[in-house]
């Protein structure tokens, strides 16, 4: 039993999505660092340095990491699975070096474990508060590649083994036979939709 | 600790020995930790389903079901393995973090009434061990997850006397509750008149130091629904400044372990009761966390149910699916060269938590977030994680000729003042990696650690453990 899951890049259904182009953007250093797909503030400020404007960016710029207290530096961590209720409800939003609460990018499966959202898509609350931030800003903010955030079988498929969260209890994309895992995943989309 | 009287022999805590009731009280708490995690390492929490399903299935057609069914039941034992293993271990955890919230708790109370809480060189050194305090003693060990260990679990945290016929393990006789001793202090504090150091460091709410919940104390159910095991308002960290915190606090680590008053006990004849929680078996307003012990009887009542339905079906012993063949007791002395020094580098690593832990109440502010967040919580989350799950890779013959998977042994070693503790972590980390390059990867983790310094602990008078 491992307790970092790298999880199998097979499809969990919840749509294939176009795959990036390259090159990285990652060593960029004008670019800002954030945590996720859908959450890039400008154009061209993704992994890819692709994406036409803000909130449509592929994947993280911030270095990809496994767990809590892994992030670089200030609003490059994570979050979901490990912290209190305050890191929780502000996802990527870490003050400092080693203070988000879990690994980046997030999986759309991914729940929060304590506070407010818990039981609840960490995803969902990040471009909530993404969008908030634009709307203060006065910026147009187009649609993400995956409206729930990018799926766990999607990242496998790009960050290869690579991808991986933390903790001893699972996979959150996971079924045992009795549950479909696209449509657990669109539940918890949905249900985080309302909050 | 064989043979030691609570409280000096005194039969009551006073003004005087109040330090010295909380000290024990601190040690209790102490105590418990290796002997949850050490069951908690033994579990597999997320089985191979695959596996799983080619076992019972060939069991299945041993036992002749019909070929049609086989399939569904297959399915339907495996998950019911699946869910009970994840969710075995999630109760565990989330038990284990809140006894470690409970001896921030106390050790707060004693850095507020009397002064520097003793948290290094205190893990019981000898097993089986015995409660510090409780009269008579009963033995506990470190042992792999079953239904005697869940018996153990419960005779810690019983809400009351157990039974003279008790639960038929071992040799545990009379037992006094560890909520009853909480209420001595409860007394001494109600019946006189203390002043509090509200200035000298704390592990305080507000700074992220405790959770509820995380990945690891949760499970997930047949169809995969996330189950949380404590609940949001079960309990925190409390900064005691006067007698309103203090009782506070005493009052949540009671409830937490044993549930309210009125809770359900053991059964008369000592066994356990299975029937449907009441409210007072929960620890939380909006009854959503069970008390410990309650925690611990539905886990065993379901075991006995999974046991009595894997017998009907013809199936093996439900614990042979996810319960590592782990010894009891072992110690870093019967391990081969190379897990023994996987195994030391792992001890090394407990200990350095309890060195950390208790330079947490010499230093405050940003020094002692820094050493919580970077230093606890990194090396429980990360290295010793990491390490104790790296163990159940490896076998040896124990002792007694039999072949056993490795374990964590939780015991703690003095460090050496010829160099820092860490620089001393490090020095085991080079030589279990050397060993064994599947740990390899911990070297940074390693070396971010805070250096935190033994001088303190060696300039204070020398300490005896309450175990030893």
């Amino acid at each position: 039993m491992k307790s970092i899951l790298y999880f199998a890049a097979d499809s969990n259904g919840c749509g294939g999505g176009p795959a990036p182009t390259s090159p990285s953007n990652v060593q960029n250093p004008t670019i800002e660092l954030h945590i996720c797909m859908g959450l890039n503030a400008c154009k061209g400020h993704d992994r890819f340095g692709t994406n036409a404007c803000a909130g449509t960016g592929y994947c993280a710029t911030a270095q990809a990491h496994n767990c809590h207290t892994m992030n670089n530096c200030r609003n490059q961590g994570g979050c979901g699975l490990f912290g209190d209720a305050e890191e929780q409800n502000f996802p990527g939003e870490n003050n400092c070096a080693w203070q988000g609460s879990c690994a980046v990018p997030i999986q759309a499966e991914r729940f929060g474990t304590e506070g407010p959202n818990q039981g609840k898509s960490v995803w969902m609350l990040a471009r909530k508060r993404f969008e908030e931030r634009m709307k203060k800003a006065r910026r147009n903010v187009g649609k993400s590649p995956f409206e729930c955030g990018p799926p766990t079988a999607w990242l496998s498929k790009m960050q290869g083994s690579a991808f991986g969260s933390c903790g001893s209890s699972g996979s959150p994309s996971c079924s045992f036979g009795y549950n479909d895992k696209a449509k657990s995943a669109q539940e918890l989309c949905d249900k985080s939709k309302s909050k | 600790m064989h043979g030691k009287l609570l409280l000096s022999g005194k039969p009551k805590v006073t003004p005087e020995n109040l330090g010295e009731a909380i000290q024990q009280a601190i040690e209790i708490e102490i105590a418990t930790i290796p002997v949850y995690l050490y069951t908690y390492y033994t579990i597999n929490r997320t089985p191979d389903q695959a596996a799983l399903i080619k076992s019972i299935t060939a069991s299945l057609q041993k036992a002749k079901y019909k070929s049609l069914d086989i399939e569904s039941k297959a399915l339907e034992y495996a998950t019911r393995i699946q869910v009970y293993a994840n969710k075995a271990g999630a109760v565990i955890m989330s038990v284990a973090i809140e006894e470690m919230l409970h001896m921030s708790l106390s050790s707060n109370l004693k850095q507020a009434l009397v002064g520097m809480p003793e948290l290094t060189g205190k893990s019981p050194n000898s097993w089986p061990a015995y409660l510090p305090g409780h009269v008579p003693e009963f033995p506990i060990s470190r042992a792999p997850y079953s239904k005697d260990t869940l018996k153990t679990f419960l005779k810690i945290e019983s809400p009351t006397k157990i039974p003279e016929n008790n639960l038929k393990v071992e040799k545990a006789i009379d037992y006094t509750t560890i909520g009853k001793f909480y209420e001595m202090i409860v007394k001494c504090i109600k019946d006189n008149k203390f002043s509090y150091n509200k200035k000298a460091p704390q592990l305080v709410p507000g700074r992220g130091y405790y959770a509820n919940n995380n990945v690891d104390t949760l499970y997930y159910d047949k169809h995969h629904k996330p189950h949380f095991t404590n609940a949001d308002d079960s309990g925190d960290l409390i900064h005691i400044v006067n007698d309103e915190t203090a009782l506070r606090a005493i009052k949540m680590i009671c409830d937490q372990g044993e549930g309210h008053k009125a809770a359900t006990p053991l059964n008369k004849d000592g066994s356990v009761n299975c029937k449907k929680p009441t409210a007072q078996d929960y620890d939380d307003k909006e009854h959503k966390e069970l008390s410990h012990f309650e925690k611990f009887a539905q886990l065993y009542c379901e075991l006995e149910e999974l046991e009595f339905k894997f017998k009907e079906a013809g199936l093996s012993d439900p614990l042979s699916y996810f319960v590592y063949n782990t010894a009891t007791n072992p110690m870093n002395a019967d391990f081969p060269d190379v897990i023994k020094k996987v195994s030391k580098l792992l001890n090394a690593v407990y200990s350095y938590i309890f060195l950390m832990s208790e330079d947490c109440y010499r230093k405050d502010e940003n020094t002692q977030y820094e050493i919580f967040m970077f230093g606890i919580h990194k090396s429980m989350i990360w290295i010793l994680n990491n390490l104790c799950q790296a163990m159940t890779a490896l076998n040896y013959i124990g002792p007694d000729g039999k072949a056993y998977v490795a374990a964590a042994t939780f015991e703690e070693i003095q460090f050496s003042a010829d160099s820092s503790p860490k620089s001393q972590v490090i020095a085991m980390f080079n030589e279990a990696a050397d060993a064994y390059s599947s740990i390899a990867y911990l070297k940074d983790r390693i070396h971010d650690l805070p250096d935190v310094s033994i001088e303190p602990y060696l300039a204070s008078p020398k300490r005896t453990s309450l175990f030893a």
